[in-house]
């Protein structure tokens, strides 16, 4: 009992993290998860599949390609197995564990990347304030916000928005909100779709940027670090084609500002991303809001 | 208060071991992936993978134990940070073992979990629809602008030429 003295104020988020911690603690604790060698089975399965597979590069045009990776493959996947009828051995309750040890397996990531900071800090210092300024710049996404109120989003739309949601986004917010709030329904909304879509939308962007926007070659070089690998590729492309003579430049920025945006970004988004999102949300909600879109579904969910 | 009460306020050698065991199966699933898809040698990258569950242990450990509100998530950075550093004398060590795990491996696995969890909540994610591709759309935009622009008004006031 003695952690929940040191709580000074219990407002609305924290409240909703500690019974979400609770609820995953208890399947932690109470269900032996270890001991389910059907949902430990499968992932490993998936995971073999999925590497056996692996990078798909499938080119439309010359500077455009739509790469598909192993880790598209994992998320679908298992998706499919839980909906698929043939698949009779992962049920509610493998669903259940599977999201309780995902909130554990959330640390390995963050601890990969943590490493990742330590490692390249004198970097940072070295490349100069643009490429720590322009983290910032990623904050731009909140400006998205006031039209997912007026397409009908709700908390959503903080998931949404805060951020680009790649991967220690989706782990920021899951871990604020717990698995099923709507924040983590939308930030994973977006994981999915960008994860899909993301690297060939990209693409199209930067070309048609490069040809219309007279910006800095190396800031476009440092735009491209979006936080996530794939995307970064793709988006390189066309800038090393479009300024042939500055391509080790090009490459180097593009490169650390990606990792940039994996170890600095995720301290951005928890501190000050997502507490800005939830402001404006809270700003904005009352005043251009819609009715939910999501409401009248919500049953048929996982009651 | 029952609902307070139910065994988690205090962190059983029970629930050390479910964590424990839960972070062997993670790992050797990372690691054979791991050799799959970038063919690290196993042995290797299994020291590393066992380096990052000791330090989500102890990270997970101290968020229920240390009387501070504080996420588990930023015990670990600071962990990872600090064995990391240039300089401290764990952190050629744990680089060498670390980097042989790639972070696209973790990645795979962990969607792999989240991919089965997401199954149960699938009615809501189709109910996201089309909205949320424009919103994603949107996002992604405005992420590769906003750095750009600020990127370029810097380097143009501290006088980067562009050649």
């Amino acid at each position: 009992m003695q952690r929940r003295l040191f709580i000074p104020k219990k407002d609305k988020k924290r409240k909703v993290k500690h019974i979400y911690r609770r609820k995953t603690d208890k399947r932690i604790l109470k269900k032996n998860p270890w001991r389910d060698y059907r949902l430990h089975g499968s992932v490993f399965i998936l995971v073999v599949i999925a590497e056996l597979i692996g990078t798909i590069n499938i080119p439309i045009t010359k500077d455009v390609v739509i790469t598909i990776m192993p880790l598209i493959f994992t998320i679908i996947f298992g998706i499919v197995f839980y909906l698929a009828k043939p698949i009779t051995w992962i049920k509610k309750r493998q669903a259940k564990i599977a999201e309780g040890a995902m909130m554990l397996f959330i640390g390995v990531l963050i601890a990969k990347l943590a490493i990742s900071s330590g490692q390249s800090i004198h970097l940072i210092f070295e490349m100069g304030p643009a490429l720590i300024l322009q983290e910032f710049g990623h904050l731009a996404t909140i400006l998205v916000l006031p039209l997912a109120l007026l397409l009908g989003f709700k908390e959503e739309a903080v998931g949404m928005t805060n951020s680009i949601g790649r991967e220690p986004n989706v782990a920021v917010v899951v871990d604020k909100y717990g698995f099923n709030s709507p924040e983590s329904r939308g930030v994973f909304a977006i994981y999915v779709i960008g994860s899909v879509i993301g690297t060939i939308f990209i693409s199209f962007l930067v070309s048609f940027s490069l040809s219309f926007i007279p910006l800095h070659p190396y800031a476009y070089a440092m735009a491209s670090g979006v936080g996530s690998a794939s995307m970064n590729a793709a988006a390189i492309g066309p800038t090393l084609a479009a300024f042939p003579t500055m391509e080790t430049n090009i490459e180097a920025f593009a490169g650390f500002s990606n990792l940039l945006s994996f170890c600095v970004g995720i301290y951005i988004v928890i501190f000050i991303a997502l507490p800005l999102t939830e402001k404006v949300y809270n700003f904005l909600e009352p005043k251009i809001g819609k009715k939910s879109i999501i409401k009248e579904k919500e049953e048929d969910g996982d009651a | 208060m029952p609902d307070f009460i139910d065994g988690t306020e205090n962190v059983s050698v029970h629930g050390i071991m479910n964590w424990i065991r839960l972070l062997i199966i993670f790992s050797v699933i990372t690691v054979i992936g791991n050799y799959l898809g970038y063919k690290h040698p196993m042995t290797d990258s299994l020291v590393g993978m066992g380096i990052l569950s000791l330090i989500t242990l102890a990270g997970v450990w101290m968020e229920r134990e240390l009387p501070f509100n504080v996420s588990s998530i930023i015990y670990i950075s600071l962990i990872g940070i600090i064995l990391a550093f240039p300089g401290m004398p764990t952190s050629n060590f744990v680089l060498h073992y670390v980097s042989q795990i790639e972070l696209l491996s973790i990645v795979t696995v962990f969607l792999a979990y989240v991919g089965i969890g997401m199954g149960k909540s699938w009615n809501k994610f189709k109910a996201l629809g089309w909205r949320a591709i424009v919103i994603t759309i949107l996002v992604i935009a405005s992420t590769y602008y906003g750095a750009a622009i600020v990127a370029h008004i810097v380097l143009v006031l501290t006088g980067v030429p562009a050649v």
